[in-house]
């Protein structure tokens, strides 16, 4: 995850190769993760970049209304390509969505010094956990699944997300949030145990529904 | 032509109901109105229709994103449709690129009819490019991927996919 220093050229590449297939740091609406990204740059990255330009250009437009972007702000690490190849892509099934990844993937060189403190850390940290008890990881999860249009019966739709069962899912409260041409999408929390649940497995899952769902994403996650 | 007209229609949230045409051997829509010979032509639909919706915003706000709205409309009509060859193809897919390295809509900053209707022109288009070409025409590949996504935009279209990771990583 991260972008390296965003301050150096090797950060501004990084960010530059992430954003060449993307308009936005996360999804497909500007948001606080663009913001986030935003303001650790310096300077309008060098014309080169032109992706990265590109990207801050647009974002540079939507300054005056920055504290409405949907989203919640993270620590910069939390984006951008992660460490792992992503094999979402090569999908058969046309409806299959691969817009919920939402860190593209990338190489990232690591130094060998970096790689060395990492696995020193990465001991230290692992001795320490096996002396706690064990708790189980949990993390809050807010789903955004969207209908094909506002003739969607969103009441079922709702039933269809709910029925979706799974050891380690619990489904919490959800609203129904006006998008724009009188289509609302439905926004529903669900709390899931880290080792057992897993993104991935309820995108499946509910974009199987396909009379109803159109797209879902995922508008918030956070450990608990 | 009038499906795409249809789909405009509900995703600007008109009722449906408008009565399409087609005249002559390059199909161009009518809009068939209560009284007189009705409206002809793509762009003038489109456009009548986003203002019937009270949308005019998705035609440009300053004199000059109106004016690269219509460029665009223009564009599409002319260049983009169903007879082209594949030559005429890859020279609409180089434009779009090179337009695009530095937009996210294809007017710029702001999403507008420009990008509504050029995505339903290519759609046939995008559906058939190999993972290769999706690659070559990157920044298009992009802008596609996020109109696609654009609520209410793609409703029964398939959705074309774009693979993440890129696998010809000097094609820019």
């Amino acid at each position: 995850m991260g972008f390296g220093d965003l301050k150096s050229a090797a950060g501004l590449r990084v960010l530059n190769d992430f954003l060449a297939d993307k308009s936005y740091i996360e999804g497909y609406v500007p948001s606080q993760a663009d913001i986030a990204v935003f303001e650790a740059i310096s300077a309008p990255p060098p014309a080169d970049l032109f992706h990265a330009l590109r990207w801050y250009n647009h974002i540079k437009s939507y300054e005056k209304q920055k504290a409405s972007l949907p989203g919640v702000k993270k620590a910069l690490g939390k984006y951008g390509p992660a460490d792992v190849e992503d094999t979402t892509g090569a999908a058969t099934d046309s409806k299959d969505d691969d817009d919920i990844d939402l860190f593209g993937s990338d190489d990232e060189e690591e130094s060998e010094e970096a790689k060395k403190l990492r696995e020193e850390r990465l001991a230290q940290y692992e001795s320490k956990k096996s002396k706690k008890p064990a708790v189980v990881a949990k993390s809050s999860i807010l789903l955004d699944v969207k209908p094909w249009d506002d003739e969607t019966d969103m009441a079922k739709l709702e039933e269809c997300v709910r029925s979706i069962q799974a050891d380690g899912l619990v489904w919490g409260s959800s609203k129904l949030v006006p998008v724009g041409y009188g289509i609302k999408k439905l926004q529903i929390q669900c709390v899931v145990e880290d080792d057992k649940v897993g993104t991935d497995m309820l995108e499946e899952r509910i974009t199987a529904f396909e009379d109803y769902v159109q797209s879902m994403d995922v508008a918030a996650f956070n450990k608990i | 032509g009038a499906a795409e007209l249809e789909l405009l229609e509900r995703l600007l949230g008109l009722p449906a109901g408008n009565k399409y045409g087609v005249q002559g051997e390059r199909k161009v829509p009518v809009l068939q109105t209560n009284n007189g010979p009705g409206l002809t032509g793509l762009m003038t639909i489109a456009s009548h229709l986003v203002r019937q919706a009270k949308k005019d915003q998705l035609l440009g706000s300053t004199a000059e994103e109106k004016a690269v709205v219509q460029q665009w409309l223009e564009y599409r009509v002319t260049r983009v449709n169903g007879s082209s060859s594949k030559e005429d193809t890859r020279t609409v897919l180089k434009d779009l690129n090179m337009h695009l390295e530095d937009k996210v809509y294809l007017a710029g900053n702001i999403f507008t009819l420009a990008d509504i209707l050029m995505y339903y022109g290519l759609h046939h288009i995008m559906v058939d490019l190999t993972v290769q070409e999706k690659e070559k025409y990157l920044n298009v590949s992009r802008w596609f991927n996020h109109i696609q996504h654009y609520p209410g935009v793609r409703q029964h279209l398939p959705n074309v996919v774009f693979i993440k990771n890129r696998l010809y990583t000097n094609a820019h």
